[in-house]
């Protein structure tokens, strides 16, 4: 019984529903049909559309904002051109399908060629829009261009005025958005066995890549403006970040650093980061050091320019001298100033600037070992476990995204950072050439009118010598005769009271020690005496108790006290009777002698001690007086020139430690 | 070049005449003055060499560190940009301190011999000075006495003065006599003396100079 309902023959309704299977079919089939057409043909719509609105935005509404700044323009539009220039071509090609059968297979292979060139404008608008859209709201701040920017668009694209620009700054990012969208609704009302069939399918895919790829680009850009807003932040603002959770996030990553360190966990090579790194470090060397001996450099240039040598003021008119002042002047006021401003702004500023530039790159790669670590963590955590948290999900993100940016980017700034340094040594060396060329115009103007500007340069440093030997020879004679108004040792006559006490102290002491006061002491402190100018002393050390040789103990006849040294002149005692000798007429002296070899202590050579009969006045620098009786030690015999009239002696008791002169010898 | 003291309707020290004094001052203010002006120019003189060779030496550090970077081992470019400047450099210290040595030897030791002389005619002066006061001082004391009446041992003390007198009259005459010669003299000859000395001075920098600038052209025509 059962199998005579299974081998019952189709019922006629099953039959008609084999028809009607077919007619649903069909139906089914055209509706699909239907479908594709229609989503193809708005997508055709709705893009040309697009093209038409945005050239509206960029042309028209642009240009009639001129009130805002160039800059501020550029940040809003950013590359809307280049977007245009894309999408208007593609539109071009889409419209050359002839039927719209045509235009469906021609979709698919259409977004496959463009694909990369989209990509690569969109992400870059997507990237600033986020920038763009904050500039528009600080415009709307501004209540004035707020109305110009109001007034613009009514006039233009009245449906938008409501929304402002933001409304028309975001159709690229939406319409990048669509592109996926719409092909899957073409898609799915596309039958597997179409021809389109598998273009339509790999476009679909490709759009969606394009917008993944644009989010990971994105997601890159913001990350570096993150962390180069972070060298910003004041010491307050750095403190008030500090909490429980940026506390615990370091722990954590000074935790796995130890255990890299100890190796308990091994490290990450990455050899490619790692020259990467090490390059962009000499770099940075390179640039600080060189900025630090610029600035060094500069100090210096600073110092010789505050210098000025050609203030003196030496009363001659005209001549080298003059010449030397204007010239010199001249050189300092115009020629190194302009140098040195030149140096400072064209090498400089910019090695400041670049010097700044390098801070960004060098945070970036502070936080990419920060996050290599947590990364580090996470890898752990997934071998042990298999899973991950939303959180650690993030973190890995984070990571990679830092490091291929730092990948992609270092090498070129890198090269940029090189170049930019090559340009500044030139620049440096370029100005050194100037500055020479620049003072040799000016010294070879000078040149002409200095006395001896056909010699040559070898020639004019002989001549120099010469002429400074003979100038030199000129000044020595000056001197010795400056030196020639000598104190001729005027005695005056005592009184006769000082007479008696010089007597006195002869009878004490011997002549050879006595001195006479050549200018008022004022006695103060211990034992010192107070004198007259004039008065006659004796002295009987040549030093006082703590071995100062500047303060003499002698005896006045009466008191005995300490005077300074310097006011005592040796005394010589003149018997009234005897007419002062100036004349030097042959006076004999009677020599004694007495053939004791004493010892001088610096003189090797044999030495008589004599003792001087008569009294002898001095009447150059090269003689010395001697008293009647005045004991002197001969040093040689013969003067310098071998006249056996005159020997040099040595005396002692003079203040002088030794005073070498020529005695006249008598027969 | 003889004077007399006045003794009547004068004032009793003014024994030196106020022209032969104005004349003295005057020289001898020209020749303070010059000393001053050639000490402050030996100083800054000394001065901006010692800043001239500061900054080549520290024009020399910039390139020697810059060649002591590894950036120089890897790329080629920026080695050769770097051999140039350095190379640059190092010659341009060499002239330098070629030049610094010359203007010490043409400029700054004639100076300093030119200054040597001062002292020496200070001291002179001075002891010019000294002689005047004792002149002054006995011309007093004669004066004094010949107005005290004229008894016998008043007269014999007079005498005696005059005596002492005469010879630090003689004394100051002669050295007043020589400064006022030797002063003038002295001073004028700075004229020939410094004349060279600044020539040298100019032309030292140019030397200087041209050798820098030819080598520098010298390098740039190498640069590819």
């Amino acid at each position: 019984m059962a199998s005579y309902l299974e081998s019952e023959p189709p019922s006629p309704g099953e039959s008609s529903g084999d028809e009607s299977q077919g007619v649903e079919a069909t139906r089914i089939c055209e509706k699909m049909k239907l479908n594709q057409r229609l989503a193809a043909k708005e997508l055709v719509n709705t893009e040309a559309k697009y093209v038409h609105n945005l050239q509206l935005c960029a042309s028209d509404i642009r240009s009639h904002l001129h009130e805002l700044p160039q800059g501020d323009l550029d940040v809003i539009f950013s590359n809307i051109d280049d977007i245009i220039k894309v999408n208007s071509r593609f539109l071009k090609d889409l419209e050359k399908a002839g039927s719209e059968e045509e235009q469906i297979s021609l979709l698919g292979n259409l977004f496959l060629e463009f694909q990369e060139e989209m990509e690569n404008t969109y992400k870059v608008y997507c990237a600033c829009y986020n920038q763009a859209l904050a500039l528009v709201e600080t415009y709307r701040k501004v209540p004035k261009l707020q109305k110009v920017i109001h007034d613009v668009i009514t006039a233009l694209v009245p449906q938008a005025c409501a929304s402002g620009l933001s409304f028309l700054l975001v159709m690229p990012v939406q319409r990048v958005t669509r592109y996926p969208l719409l092909l899957q609704k073409i898609l799915e009302n596309t039958p597997p066995d179409d021809e389109a069939y598998e273009a339509l399918q790999r476009a679909t895919r490709a759009m969606q890549e394009v917008n993944s790829n644009i989010n990971e680009y994105k997601r890159q850009k913001e990350i570096a403006t993150k962390y180069n807003k972070l060298e910003h932040l004041t010491v307050r603002e750095r403190l008030a970040r500090i909490n429980t959770h940026s506390i615990s996030k370091k722990t954590l990553r000074l935790s796995q650093l130890f255990k890299q360190e100890a190796g308990i966990v091994t490290r990450t090579e990455d050899r490619e980061f790692d020259d990467l790194e090490e390059k962009f470090h000499w770099v940075a060397l390179c640039v600080n050091e060189l900025k630090s001996n610029v600035a060094a450099y500069l100090d210096h240039l600073e110092t010789f320019l505050r210098i000025k040598p050609y203030e003196c003021d030496l009363e001659m008119e005209g001549g080298a001298v003059q010449q030397y002042c204007c010239f010199t002047r001249d050189l300092h006021l115009l020629v190194f100033l302009e140098f040195k401003q030149r140096l400072e702004r064209l090498v400089y500023h910019p090695l400041h600037h670049l010097s700044k530039a390098l801070l960004g790159p060098q945070n970036l790669i502070k936080k990419r070992l920060d996050k290599l670590l947590d990364f580090e963590r996470t890898e752990e955590k997934l071998a042990e476990m298999g899973s991950m948290t939303y959180e650690e999900e993030a973190i890995r993100h984070t990571y990679q995204a830092l490091n291929s940016l730092l990948v992609s980017e270092l090498p070129q700034f890198n090269q940029v950072a090189i170049q930019w340094l090559g340009q500044i040594l030139n620049t440096l060396m370029a100005l050194q050439r100037d500055l020479a060329q620049q003072v040799l115009q000016r010294a070879e103007r000078e040149l002409g009118q200095l006395p001896h500007s056909h010699v040559s340069d070898f020639d004019f440093r002989k001549l120099i010598e010469d002429t400074l030997d003979k100038t030199s020879a000129q000044l020595q004679s000056f001197c010795q005769n400056f030196q020639k108004v000598l104190p001729v040792p005027v005695r005056q006559p005592l009184q006769p009271a000082a007479e008696r006490q010089v007597q006195a102290l002869m009878s004490k002491y011997s002549p050879s020690k006595l001195y006479q006061v050549t200018s008022n002491i004022s006695g103060s402190g211990n034992l010192a005496l107070t004198l007259q100018k004039g008065q006659i002393v004796a002295v009987l050390q040549d030093r006082d108790i703590k071995g100062n040789t500047s303060r003499w103990l002698v005896d006045t006849g009466g008191y005995r006290g300490y005077v300074p040294a310097g006011k005592l002149e040796p005394y010589q005692v003149v018997p009234h009777d005897k007419p002062s000798m100036q004349s030097g007429s042959g006076d004999g002296f009677k020599f004694l002698p007495v053939e004791t070899p004493r010892s001088s202590t610096h003189v090797a050579m044999p030495v008589f001690q004599v003792v001087a009969a008569y009294p002898f006045v001095a009447r150059s620098n090269y003689e010395v007086s001697l008293q009647a009786g005045q004991s002197v030690t001969v040093l040689e015999r013969q003067d310098k020139k071998g006249n056996p009239e005159w020997s040099l002696v040595e005396v002692n008791g003079q203040r002088d430690a030794f005073k070498n002169i020529i005695l006249r010898r008598g027969p | 070049m003889s004077w007399i003291p006045f003794k009547i309707g004068q004032p009793k020290k003014q024994i030196v005449p106020k022209t032969v004094e104005r004349d003295f001052e005057r020289e001898y203010g020209k020749l303070q003055q010059l000393e001053d002006q050639t000490k402050k120019l030996q100083k800054d003189l000394k001065k901006s060499t010692d800043a001239d060779l500061a900054m080549s030496k520290s024009a020399v550090k910039i390139s020697s560190d810059l060649l002591s970077n590894p950036l120089c081992e890897q790329d080629q470019e920026f080695l050769n940009l770097v051999t140039a400047l350095d190379t640059a450099m190092k010659r341009m210290d060499a002239f330098n301190q070629e030049k610094v040595n010359q203007i010490q030897k043409t400029v700054i030791e004639p100076l300093k011999k030119f200054g040597s002389v001062f002292p020496s005619l200070n001291m002179a002066v001075k002891r010019r000075e000294q002689a005047l006061q004792d002149y002054k001082r006995l011309q007093s004391k004669v004066e004094k006495y010949e107005e005290k009446e004229k008894t016998g041992p008043v007269l014999a003390k007079l005498h005696q003065v005059r005596e002492e007198l005469r010879p630090v009259k003689d004394d100051f005459e002669a050295k007043n006599r020589q400064l006022l010669e030797e002063m003038p003299r002295f001073y004028n000859s700075r004229l020939d003396y410094f004349q060279p000395s600044f020539e040298s001075l100019i032309r030292a920098q140019m030397e200087m100079f041209r050798g820098q600038l030819a080598m520098e052209l010298e390098i740039q025509e190498k640069k590819p």
